[in-house]
């Protein structure tokens, strides 16, 4: 009975985990299957609608290019091919946006507060293993996998918008755009292993360490959702260059300055004319210039290294003070 | 007279003021506790519910930080003896998604410089328990059987059981303190286990240490112990029993039954008898103003400390 006895075979190769890897490994495999299913949906998901990609946008016409909102693509949006585009590539961008939120839940309930209110933990801690090892393999091991999944998806994830053009893959702006095409979504992954390893070790308990785990995992969704356009200088343009933003930016602020120099904000008095219509607004209008505030398509990487900068810095925090907490309560 | 020699090395366990809370301001679960246990025997850890059985194995196997005071285990700091010492702890902590099997497993994996496979696998086939089932599937006994096989087969040193026989059946309690004491008998392995049924450790041990509101009573060989008291009963007043020390005393019949710390031989007017060691230990807990008493090899530091 070599399982009983713990035989294992000598030699380098092939690599097999031992140790607290594999403990962790063993313990978590259910976790580790569901995480590696959803990955393979994501991936096959992405790649079948990185091969459907230019077919449907013939298909859609026009309808992806400068005017994504004129009124005779609404027939297209009613397509099944369209929807089917549409939806496909929400499921997986969901899928990667939200992952923050089950890994935090995750982290919190199975992998530090069960432990430590079943016991499990000390058990652990008695063998010949102190809790900072402890707690270093049981962050570093889904930390590693979930690098390499979310990485994978990512880079999926860009190649096929890339493919499939902007009509049919919706604003880089978008919240789960943008949190699923860039590394952001790496660092949001990780800080919810943070954040949930931490509620875990500062609750004690699996439930309320997970139910902790995920409003922490809201607020910073929703704060970085708020805030996430103003991490890098936006541009302004004023006079005719307010009419004409590039293709594919973001209109944070648009207004008018009146003749006696007062800034209306909101203000969208000739929007929407172009050429000769818009010589003719203005003159006829009593403004005296427009301006608009945008983030430019250009942004997308700027922004993605703030925000990824801000969420790893944050998981650091969260990991430094599991270390401290758990330094403190054990020798 | 199991007098024991008291070199520093045979120091298994020592504890000098050892205070321990469990939180700021609750009361300490242990009190200003000091006592040395001799390596190589194996001790009874007795005590009432809440008397702090748990707390000092959970420090002596490095879990808790002492609050005041030092807790020193095999001539070093309980965290760094870690490899050499097994804790059990009350409630048998295991994986339930687990197998036995993977069990051991695990204790092989977080023990990879100690663990005897084969020791602790026949623990496990002793109680003919299949290597394939889930610990979740496994009664309470067996359970205790598996943490067991965990706990003996990192082959230690030092093993601190809290409670280790309370859910056993009497075949499987009799089997498992036989391995445990051939263990301390052929390896010279320490075994500090609690119980807060005096009876069930009588036999086995031959060393008690009695705690009782987070303080040390009593301690030392249990023949020592048993040795230093007198059960007395005949006609007088507790006063007539001076010098020596009454730890208890009730009336019975037209006199009184009283145990005593014999000082010098008992007078003839008392009719004298051993205790058993459980009418030790419930008198010193029923008279909890009662100076400790700790047998020589038993004391901290050279001078007794002796309260």
């Amino acid at each position: 009975m070599s399982a009983l006895t713990g035989l294992r075979p000598s030699g380098p190769a092939p690599y097999r985990p031992s140790g607290l890897t594999w403990t962790v490994l063993r313990l978590h495999r259910t976790a580790l299957y569901v995480g590696g299913a959803v990955l393979l949906t994501v991936a096959a998901t992405l790649v079948w609608m990185h091969a459907a990609g230019p077919a449907t946008r013939e298909f859609v016409g026009g309808c992806d290019a400068r005017e994504p909102f004129a009124l005779d693509c609404a027939p297209f949006r009613e397509t099944t091919t369209y929807k089917v585009h549409a939806y496909a590539l929400a499921l997986a961008s969901g899928c990667v946006t939200y992952l923050m939120y089950a890994v935090a839940a995750w982290a919190g309930a199975a992998l530090t507060g069960r432990e430590l209110e079943s016991g499990t933990a000390r058990l652990a801690w008695t063998q010949s293993v102190t809790p900072a090892r402890w707690l270093a393999t049981r962050l570093a091991v889904p930390a590693v996998l979930l690098t390499a999944g979310t990485t994978l998806a990512f880079l999926l994830g860009s190649w096929t918008r890339r493919a499939g053009g902007r009509g049919l893959s919706g604003g880089w702006y978008n919240t789960n755009v943008f949190v699923s095409s860039g590394p952001v979504a790496v660092a949001y992954a990780l800080a919810g292993l943070a954040l949930g390893a931490l509620a875990g070790l500062v609750l004690r308990r699996a439930l309320p360490a997970a139910a902790a785990a995920l409003a922490a995992a809201y607020v910073l969704h929703e704060v970085l959702a708020g805030f996430r356009m103003s991490l890098w200088p936006a541009v302004t343009a004023t006079g005719q260059a307010a009419f004409q933003v590039p293709y594919g930016s973001l209109v944070l602020e648009h207004g008018a300055v009146t003749g006696g120099g007062e800034r209306l904000a909101t203000n969208w008095s000739c929007v929407g004319t172009d050429g000769a219509a818009l010589e003719r607004c203005l003159e006829r209008s009593e403004m005296a210039d427009f301006w608009t505030t945008y983030q430019p398509e250009s942004h997308f990487w700027p922004l993605q290294l703030v925000e990824s900068g801000l969420l790893l810095a944050l998981a650091g925090l969260a990991t430094a003070a599991a270390f401290a907490l758990l330094r403190r309560r054990h020798p | 007279m199991s007098s024991t020699s008291t070199t520093r090395s045979a120091v298994a366990v020592e504890a000098r003021g050892l205070t321990v809370r469990h939180g700021r301001r609750s009361a300490p679960a242990l009190d200003d506790c000091s006592f040395r246990l001799p390596a190589g025997r194996v001790s009874a850890l007795v005590g009432p519910n809440g008397a702090g059985k748990s707390t000092l194995l959970a420090t002596a196997a490095g879990l808790l930080r002492p609050s005041a005071g030092t807790l020193t285990v095999l001539g070093g700091e309980p965290a760094e003896a870690r490899e050499r010492i097994a804790y059990l702890a009350q409630d048998k902590p295991l994986h339930p998604q687990l197998t036995i099997a993977e069990t051991l497993r695990l204790g092989a994996e977080l023990n990879p410089a100690r663990w005897d496979a084969p020791h602790a696998a026949a623990i496990v086939e002793q109680g003919s328990l299949d290597p394939g089932t889930k610990v979740r599937k496994l009664s309470g006994g067996q359970r205790t059987r598996v943490a067991l096989a965990l706990a003996l087969g990192k082959r230690p040193d030092l093993m601190l059981l809290d409670e280790p026989m309370a859910d056993l059946d009497p075949l499987a309690r009799h089997e498992l303190l036989g391995t445990l004491m051939a263990d301390a008998a052929e390896r010279g392995t320490t075994v500090l286990m609690s119980s807060h049924i005096v009876t069930e450790l009588a036999d086995a041990c031959d060393h008690l240490l009695l705690l009782g509101g987070g303080r040390v009573r009593l301690g030392g060989g249990l023949d020592d112990l048993l040795l230093a008291h007198t059960v007395v009963t005949g006609r007088g007043t507790p006063a007539d029993l001076a010098p020596h020390l009454v730890v208890e005393s009730r009336p019975a019949g037209r006199g009184l039954t009283a145990l005593i710390r014999d000082d010098g031989p008992v007078d003839e007017r008392w009719q004298a008898e051993r205790p058993s060691v459980e009418e030790l230990v419930l008198a010193h807990l029923r008279s909890p103003d009662v100076p400790a008493l700790l047998t020589p090899g038993t004391t901290p530091a050279p001078e007794a400390v002796a309260r």
